[in-house]
């Protein structure tokens, strides 16, 4: 119930930040129904159009699962543009190997090794956190600038393609490539498999006794302590798991998309998934929606800057529009909750709030 | 007629005499916090060149009355004087003006700063905006000297500093306000036997001053060390005065707890066996390298409530933790058949207890033997199942809520407590520890929480009852023992009375 509504919140956050950016092109003497038919049509014009607004939402939708797992358990992992990178990384570097598996066993390997690795790169952070007590927003942002410059060196490096012309790295086996099934569309099983995966989420947050433990842990770690539940082995777990989602996006994308490493992999899908995981409520079934919503964005922008004329950067002013009016709706939706009753926490804990008294 | 103007001046020339004499005159201070009535029309006053002893236990009032007289609250009525001046304007800027001041029980210092950079928030004299640390450190050592008190090194960060060293600071930092009334709030609870004498000392040079210094202290021997007078609050009214000479601790360790009927309902000995359940053999544990429980045994058998006695911070949470699992002991064993069959209800029931925003099925199943009945096993969670048992739960324990569904934060105070109670005993467990539940509960909830933890232990399991409520221990407790520093110490029968008893919180043997 509580779940719904704040989704629609997030709906009427997504509708008003279009509604200020009308008044801005308004204001700017632009004509609203052009730029917004553009950006419409860019993302949801025609089959290509929608099918590449898809291909563009699923490493979000791998983030934006990654980053709610890890905020469900309060640890705040702005890492998964590195963990995606550490996914990708491996899977670039086997790919040229796998010329001798079987096509599906080469998929399910590529994939494979991009999980661990986006798990181990999660998991130093959460490993770091649990032993070290050193803040996981720290050492996630760290973890994403020593990604970054992994890939650029080893696609300088180790990586880089026999020919030793360009800085990228040898194209992965065909065997271990994720077949287009609608080419000339780039739309591949990625997309299903993160949406089975946003399923997986879910239950596994909701309906698992790990998951049970995981949520606790965000909401009262020193309960969840009290309690017997080890908090120190579930944070590592739970960045794992969280790094292995994002890692898997980066295999997903080596594997069906560039078929090889480049430079200039990301474009910071780890960051803005976090505004992803944020309108959806860190719920892993609203993640998919919210995910197709900013790839739309996305995609359009491009088609926008084509026929308006007007610059993708207005996408972004609309993205972070809907974050910080839906931060204002949740901070006045909790004071509202507050004055009906329910009480406020009390650090003292059995001291009794006035509102404890009125209704016992 | 006649009768009536003489009495009507003799209080009249009593007020005067009051004030007169007296730098502080509290007079008929009331204070409410809805219906609980904190302070009841409570008379204090102390003179210039005295120290005056404020004593009381937990929630008789003593806080508020010191939050009063520094203007942190707002009496609801009653008059202040102070040199024969009414205080009208109460504001806690405008008491700091006019001269009382308090160093607050827990140190509020800046770990990471110089103790010079924290002396910059008190009220010594700057020149102008540049922030000069010399002079402070100057004007620090002018207060410091007179009262014989040792600074800490030149730049030394707090961090560096002992628990006492952070006290004095604290003291200092208060004094450059120069204030005529100096109010501690239990500044000796962290001080050892050694410091504990140098701290007093200290008190007496600021007497040697003629300032007001009020202690506020459970410590009823250290009050009678270094007091001049006495004040007791139990309930919110003053209980009494005492000249510190004319008085001595037995009296006010009576006058502090209050009278007691000589038997409150004594405990029943349905299912008492001498059967050990859980044994505590010299228990040790540290936490911030502090030493919080020292060599603490205790045995609980079938069918007994044993009770744990204590002013608050002897070591009851670390105890209630460690009979949780939450922390380990550094030496000595949790052993007894019951030892795998704990079920802990923390004193802080919303931070350690519950997680509010969870739905109370949820908070159900934070209890282990719970967790491992509702999971199957691909260690999923049978979600109906616990939602229907956690309904049937709240049902049988009167928690009156539209479903398991809502979040614990929406119970009221008394409902959250039978949540964890139902909890506790849903979860089968053969020892049940409790600590301070029923704080802050009405008359009728905490009868209630006596009743169930009763028929708990006359079914055959153990209870540890921890408490700073004497006369709960009394009423439920088979056997009692007293916790002081960590250490716990078993109360013999012929001790098993409030003057004893109070006498052993307090520290003595």
């Amino acid at each position: 119930m509580m779940r719904i509504t704040a989704l629609v919140r997030s709906l009427i956050a997504v509708a008003l930040a279009c509604a200020i950016v009308t008044f801005g092109l308004l204001a700017l003497g632009a004509s609203p129904t052009i730029v917004f038919t553009a950006l419409a049509e860019g993302a949801f014009g025609n089959w290509l159009a929608c099918t590449d607004t898809l291909v563009k939402a699923t490493p979000l939708l791998f983030c934006g699962l990654s980053i709610a797992l890890a905020f469900e358990a309060s640890l705040w992992n702005i890492g998964a543009d590195g963990q995606l990178i550490a996914g990708a990384m491996a899977a670039g570097a086997c790919g040229p190997w796998l010329s001798r598996w079987p096509h599906p066993l080469a998929v399910l390997a590529i994939l494979g090794v991009g999980t661990l690795s986006g798990a181990l790169w999660g998991g130093i952070a959460g490993w770091l956190r649990a032993r070290r007590d050193v803040s996981e927003v720290i050492s996630t942002i760290m973890l994403n600038f020593t990604a970054a410059q992994l890939l650029s060196w080893a696609v300088h490096g180790p990586l880089m393609e026999p020919t030793h012309a360009f800085p990228k790295s040898a194209p992965i086996a065909s065997s271990a490539e994720l077949q287009l099934y609608f080419a000339p569309s780039r739309l591949n099983l990625g997309m299903l498999l993160g949406a089975i995966l946003a399923v997986g989420c879910y239950y596994f947050l909701f309906y698992t006794q790990t998951g049970f433990e995981l949520r606790a842990m965000g909401r009262n770690a020193r309960a969840a302590h009290y309690f017997g539940i080890k908090t120190r082995r579930l944070t590592i777990i739970t960045m794992g798991l969280s790094g292995a989602l994002a890692g898997i996006g980066g295999a997903v994308h080596i594997a069906a998309i560039t078929h090889r490493l480049y430079e200039t992999l990301s474009p910071g899908w780890g960051y803005e998934a976090i505004a992803v995981a944020l309108v959806a409520r860190l719920n892993p079934l609203a993640i998919v929606p919210a995910a197709v919503l900013f790839g739309a964005l996305d995609n359009g922008a491009q088609a926008m800057q084509r026929s308006a004329g007007v610059s993708p950067v207005l996408v972004h002013v609309i993205q972070a529009f809907v974050i910080i009016l839906m931060l204002t709706f949740d901070s006045l939706a909790s004071r509202h909750r507050v004055m009906s009753g329910g009480g406020t926490p009390t650090t003292k804990g059995a001291a009794p709030t006035a509102m404890d008294l009125v209704d016992a | 007629m006649t009768r009536y103007a003489t009495s009507a001046s003799i209080i009249y020339r009593r007020a005067t005499w009051l004030v007169e004499t007296n730098l502080l005159v509290a007079a008929g201070i009331t204070k409410r916090f809805g219906p609980t009535l904190a302070l009841d029309a409570v008379d204090f006053h102390a003179a210039a060149g005295s120290i005056h002893a404020l004593i009381g236990e937990n929630g008789a009032g003593k806080s508020t009355l010191i939050n009063v007289l520094t203007g942190r609250v707002a009496a609801d009525s009653g008059t202040i004087t102070l040199d024969g001046n009414p205080m009208d304007d109460r504001s806690p800027a405008a008491c700091l003006r006019a001269g009382i001041a308090a160093v607050f029980q827990s140190p509020m210092l800046f770990e990471q700063m110089s103790w010079e950079e924290n002396l910059v928030f008190g009220g010594f004299e700057r020149s102008g905006s540049r922030l000069d640390l010399a002079a402070i450190r100057t004007q620090a050592r002018g207060i410091a000297e007179p009262l014989a008190v040792p600074l800490p090194r030149d730049n030394a960060p707090i961090t560096t500093l002992s628990v006492s060293d952070r006290v004095r600071l604290e003291i200092i930092r208060t004094l450059s306000y120069r204030p005529r009334v100096l109010i501690l709030d239990e500044p000796t609870s962290v001080l050892g036997p050694a410091e504990l004498e140098r701290f007093l000392d200290m008190l007496r040079h600021l007497r040697g001053q003629g300032r007001v210094v009020i202690l506020v202290t459970h410590k009823l021997r250290e009050a009678l060390a270094v007091a001049d007078d006495i004040t007791i609050l139990r309930g919110g009214r003053k209980v009494a005065e005492r000249r510190a000479g004319e008085t001595d601790e037995p009296a006010l360790a009576r006058l502090m707890i209050g009278e007691l009927p000589e038997i409150v309902s004594a405990p029943e000995d349905e299912g008492l066996r001498e059967e050990p359940l859980l044994l505590i053999d010299k228990i040790g544990a540290e936490h911030d390298r502090r030493r919080v429980l020292d060599n603490a045994s205790l045995e609980i058998n079938r069918g007994e409530i044993v009770g744990v006695a204590g002013v608050d911070g002897n070591g009851q949470n670390e105890l209630a933790a460690l009979l949780a699992g939450a922390i380990h002991p550094s030496s000595g064993v949790v052993a007894g058949s019951a030892a795998d069959a704990i079920a802990v209800l923390p004193q802080n029931r919303d931070l350690d207890g519950l997680i509010l925003e969870m739905p109370l099925w949820e908070n159900m199943l934070l209890a282990r033997p719970l967790r491992r009945r509702f999971v199957g096993s691909f260690g999923n969670i049978d979600r109906g199942a616990a939602r229907a048992f956690a309904a049937e739960n709240c049902a049988q324990y009167g928690i009156r809520v539209p479903g398991a569904e809502i979040a614990a934060r929406a119970l009221s105070g008394g409902n959250r407590q039978r949540l964890t109670i139902a909890r506790a005993l849903a979860s089968d467990p053969a020892v049940i520890v409790a600590h301070d539940i029923c704080r802050g509960l009405d008359f009728n909830a905490t009868a209630e929480v006596h009743r169930r933890l009763r028929s708990y232990a006359a079914g055959g399991g153990g209870v540890l009852l921890i408490s700073t409520d004497l006369d709960e221990i009394f009423a439920l407790c088979h056997r009692i023992y007293v916790i002081s520093s960590g250490h716990l110490t078993e109360v013999s029968a012929d001790k098993r009375n409030p003057e004893d008893i109070g006498m052993m919180m307090s520290g003595a043997s």
